[in-house]
């Protein structure tokens, strides 16, 4: 630690920090542009210029060494001077155009000039004018003449989201920020560089001159998407979402969060929102009152309970509900009698219920992936499906981590990976089994008898030799590996292969409550009725189904016997925000708010609970989901449904403080089947970064990016040589008794017998299972 | 003594005398008195009268939606919805100011980084029914192009003091 003394304060500091970070210690505030806390160091802008004592000139601050006993001035007459002098500079080429940008209000060009700025111009030649760019359908360029070259989006895109899609091209008075020729801007995390632009040159498309930034009320809510559970605040006009944008939280999405979590709410204004409860009478779709409706759904469930049991009532509900609706649901199907309820409806393994010593989760907190030195990542999309979670692994490589992937594909994780095993999904038992062998190997630890058997490959033992030299050691399971047909012998494989280097075991969570829905007992074996897991709903279909938030053509592992089952029952409401596909086979739509319009509680990867409130009122007739639980409850005559608010229904089902007691990774024995895939195609399914959820599906923007395109097959060259198909021809692929046609595309990166087939997607809506056999033939 | 003074002013009807010579000296004076509306009062090129929305002379709004009058007005009379117009341009969709409201402090003319908005030396305004002193676009824009020469003259005026 050194002292150096800013403006007459004393302040401590570490070595090798610099002046503006002792500045921030001492609450001295230096005007900046181009200097961000989380990105390198290019003091370019030169605004942040102050009085050294002992200099000879004033020094940028970002980018001077603190010293221990220097004395800095920041309002010096010298600094002042230096620094009007950089702002005059500035606003050279920048135009005068704050009153129709719409950075203008919250921008901090507009600010710092207020204080540095002159009253008027010296400049009377012409501005400089740079030509708008289209860079792709989230951010605007239009006016590329604001931007003062920072490079602060530069820097971010080659330092957090890991490619280098915008660059600086030429010098000085020519020098332009732009995408490489014509290719837009397509990372998972470029709506941050709308934030981090100081000017208005990166302003976001959708937002476009909506509103200015006075008008908007700004309320904290928490992320309906990735397990995560990034802070965000919602920006409101006219008691209509028009913005999302973070809220910084260390301990969880930085400063950062993805662009699913900031442009998702055009999905909430959408013109499919569902407005008025509905009943389909004689085929035909009639809006009634709420009374009505509810008095519908309550009598339907109590006829059906008592001539055919209440075990012939089901519910799924999606993740990405909130705690108090997941509790409330499950409250109510057990207050039936019927214990067959679930949220894990892309997972196809439930051999672990019941062996579960607590809720999976991550396994550590969030901000401890930063500090881990070897990462297993076995079955993630990772970039898609946690993007900020990959981030920070991203953060951790660079520092030195090895990062090994166990995966059926190969895309880019956009950072350095140490060692990877790409095998076909029915491989990853076999390949697990050989890295712990090879482990066990090195730690010279003795092995079971089904493990001992398998013959280490070359890629195991790498993964192994890495596992074994890392002292922070992180073994985690994507959403691919939990949606596996065999993610309980993967989950076990992986924690004893934690296990052997002392290292951490956990899941990335799919969705904002993949933990919360355990905890509220939103699973077929918690609590006092068990019933059945959300696969055996559906094959052994039910006569009712209550459906929350779920599209189950969607959502579900296996579409087709998802569809069957809603079409073979006698009752199916839906508790939805939209219209959606199953407008055709469900007898009640009830009308539930989304994530803003409902006070509720996250429980993240971590374990946080996060509770938030309601941001606008629900738009129409819609309401609350867990109040429309609770007059289901009441309705149903079902004791313990008296709840005045959702903080009363969380306070019932979760404590708070005891949520670390409930978090548990470990598992019983579970026997293991290393056999090697057979011959014939396999599936490969993602579920595509904008089709994971109702609202992401109908959030305009996002729609119109490259991540949400239609799907296409994808197999390796040799595969499509096999069958004679070149890429870019269609294909009809079959999956169980129906089939689809796709634009056929090569991907050399998918090992022998894999077919890659997006699931979530309408279409491929009409396949099978995720995971098992499929064909594939020229169309 | 006093008493006996005043005893005699009120009795010799002093006051009223004088309060008398004084009314007929305004009797005979010139006539000040503006026979309304025959007659008018002059005017400063600085009145605050009538708002109008003004055009560049290729016709053109100048009203780019800004809406730093909406956020300066303190009578909260004027409101604004903006959208992008199919040449890209920044455009009002609704402009409108209750005149009700407003209280005709000239913030919003003030504000005006385009001088879109002018209030001007039109006050002989009146409404017939409720909701005939609510002023949209339209209406703003039809005042403005009727009286944008006087607009043009006093705002040329006021420019040396700006």
């Amino acid at each position: 630690m050194i002292n150096i003394e800013i403006d007459g304060k004393l302040v401590e500091t570490q070595r090798g920090s610099t002046v503006m970070d002792a500045a921030h210690k001492a609450g001295v505030y230096i005007p900046h542009f181009c200097y961000h806390k989380k990105l390198s160091i290019s003091a370019n802008c030169r605004m942040c210029l102050v009085e050294v004592e002992k200099a000879p000139k004033p020094l940028p601050a970002c980018a001077t060494p603190a010293a221990d006993g220097m004395k800095v001035h920041t309002h010096s007459e010298m600094a002042v001077k230096a620094q009007k002098g950089v702002m005059e500079f500035l606003l050279i080429n920048h135009p005068l155009d704050c009153p129709i940008c719409d950075q203008g209000g919250e921008c901090q060009l507009q600010d710092i000039a207020m204080g540095y700025g002159g009253g008027a111009s010296r400049y009377s030649e012409e501005k400089r004018v740079v030509n708008p760019k289209e860079i792709g359908e989230l951010i605007s360029t239009k006016e590329m003449s604001r931007c003062i070259q920072c490079t602060r989006c530069v820097r971010f895109g080659q330092e957090i989201a890991g490619i280098m899609e915008l660059g600086m091209a030429n010098r000085s008075e020519q020098a332009q920020i732009m995408s490489f020729v014509n290719s837009s801007v397509d990372s998972e995390l470029s709506g941050n560089m709308i934030d981090l632009c100081p000017v208005g040159a990166l302003t976001s498309k959708p937002f476009r001159y909506t509103a200015r930034s006075w008008e908007l009320s700004r309320r904290k809510s928490v992320s309906p998407h990735d397990g995560l559970g990034s802070n965000l605040a919602v920006h409101v006009k006219d008691n209509k979402v028009v913005r999302v944008v973070p809220v910084e939280n260390e301990a969880i999405n930085e400063c950062w969060i993805s662009d699913k979590d900031r442009f998702s709410y055009e999905g909430l204004n959408s013109a499919e929102r569902l407005t008025r409860p509905m009943i389909k009478q004689g085929g035909q779709w009639i809006e009634v009152e709420w009374a009505a409706a509810l008095e519908y759904v309550a009598n339907g469930l109590k006829q059906l309970g008592n001539s055919a049991g209440a075990e012939q009532i089901a519910a799924l509900a999606t993740a990405h509900s909130t705690f108090e609706e997941l509790y409330l649901l499950q409250k109510l199907m057990r207050g039936l009698g019927s214990g067959n309820v679930d949220f894990r409806l892309r997972q196809s393994d439930f051999s672990a219920d019941g062996k579960l010593s607590g809720a999976p989760w991550l396994g550590m907190p969030v901000a401890d992936i930063n500090a881990c030195d070897r990462f297993l990542v076995v079955g993630s999309f990772l970039r898609k499906d946690q993007p900020l979670l990959a981030q920070r692994i991203r953060q951790a490589v660079k520092l030195g981590a090895n990062a090994n992937i166990v995966h059926s594909a190969d895309d880019d994780l956009l950072m350095p990976v140490a060692n990877k095993a790409i095998v076909a999904p029915a491989d990853f038992v076999n390949t697990l089994a050989q890295i712990l062998k090879a482990l066990a190997t090195v730690k010279q630890v003795a092995l079971t008898a089904d493990v001992s058997q398998v013959e280490v490959s070359d890629a195991a033992a790498k993964i192994a030799a890495s596992l074994a030299s890392g002292s922070k050691v992180a073994v985690l399971l994507g959403n691919f590996a939990q949606q596996h047909p065999q993610a309980a012998q993967i989950a076990s494989l992986a924690e004893q292969i934690a296990a052997l280097c002392d290292g951490k075991f956990g899941f990335l969570g799919e969705a904002a409550n993949s933990v919360g829905g355990y905890l509220a007992g939103a699973v077929p074996f918690a609590g006092s009725v068990h019933g059945m897991n959300a696969q055996q709903m559906l094959e052994k279909p039910r006569k009712a189904y209550l459906l929350l938030n779920v599209e189950p053509e969607l959502d579900m592992h296996n579409p087709q016997l998802a569809m069957s089952a809603m079409k073979s029952a006698d009752m199916v409401v839906c508790l939805s925000a939209y219209k959606h596909h199953g407008m055709d086979y469900a007898d009640v739509m009830l009308p539930v708010a989304p994530f803003t319009e409902t006070s509720g509680t996250f429980v993240n990867t971590e374990g946080r609970a996060q509770s938030f409130k309601g941001a606008v009122k629900p738009l129409g007739d819609a309401r609350p989901a867990w109040k429309v639980l609770r007059v289901l409850g009441n309705l149903l005559d079902v004791p313990g449904f008296e709840f005045d608010s959702s903080e009363a229904a969380r306070d019932e089902g979760l404590n708070t403080a005891a949520i670390a007691d409930k978090l548990n990774n470990h598992m019983g024995e579970t026997k293991l089947d290393v056999t090697v895939a057979g011959s014939g195609l396999q599936r490969v399914s993602d579920v595509p970064i904008y089709s994971a959820d109702a609202l992401v599906r109908r959030a305009a923007s996002l729609q119109k990016t490259h991540d949400a395109a239609t799907p296409c097959v994808m197999l390796n060259g040799s595969e499509l040589q096999k069958l004679g198909i070149q890429s870019g021809d269609n294909a009809r692929v079959t999956q169980g008794d129906a089939s689809v046609v796709l634009t056929v595309q090569v991907n050399d990166q998918l090992p022998q017998g894999a077919v890659r087939i997006a699931a979530g997607h309408p279409a491929t809506a009409a396949l099978g299972a995720m995971f098992g056999t499929i064909t594939v033939e020229r169309a | 003594m006093e008493k006996i003074k005043d005893f005699f002013k009120t009795f010799l009807l002093v006051e009223l005398l004088r309060g008398m010579a004084l009314t007929g000296r305004y009797m005979f004076a010139r006539k000040i008195t503006v026979q309304f509306p025959e007659e008018k009062t002059p005017q400063s090129f600085r009145f605050r009268g009538l708002h109008a929305q003004r055009r560049y002379e290729n016709g053109e709004e100048r009203c780019i939606g800004c809406k730093l009058c909406e956020a300066v007005c303190p009578a909260l009379a004027i409101k604004i919805e903006v959208a992008e117009r199919e040449d890209g341009t920044r455009r009002t969709t609704q402009y409108d100011i209750d005149l009700t409201k407003c209280i005709f402090c000239g913030f919003c003319e003030e504000s005006c980084p385009v001088d879109a908005i002018v209030e001007t030396r039109i006050f002989e305004y009146h409404g017939e029914k409720r909701g005939d002193l609510y002023y949209t676009k339209p209406m703003l824009l039809a005042v403005g192009d009727k009286h944008e020469a006087q607009i043009a003259r006093d705002r040329a005026a006021d420019s040396k003091y700006r």
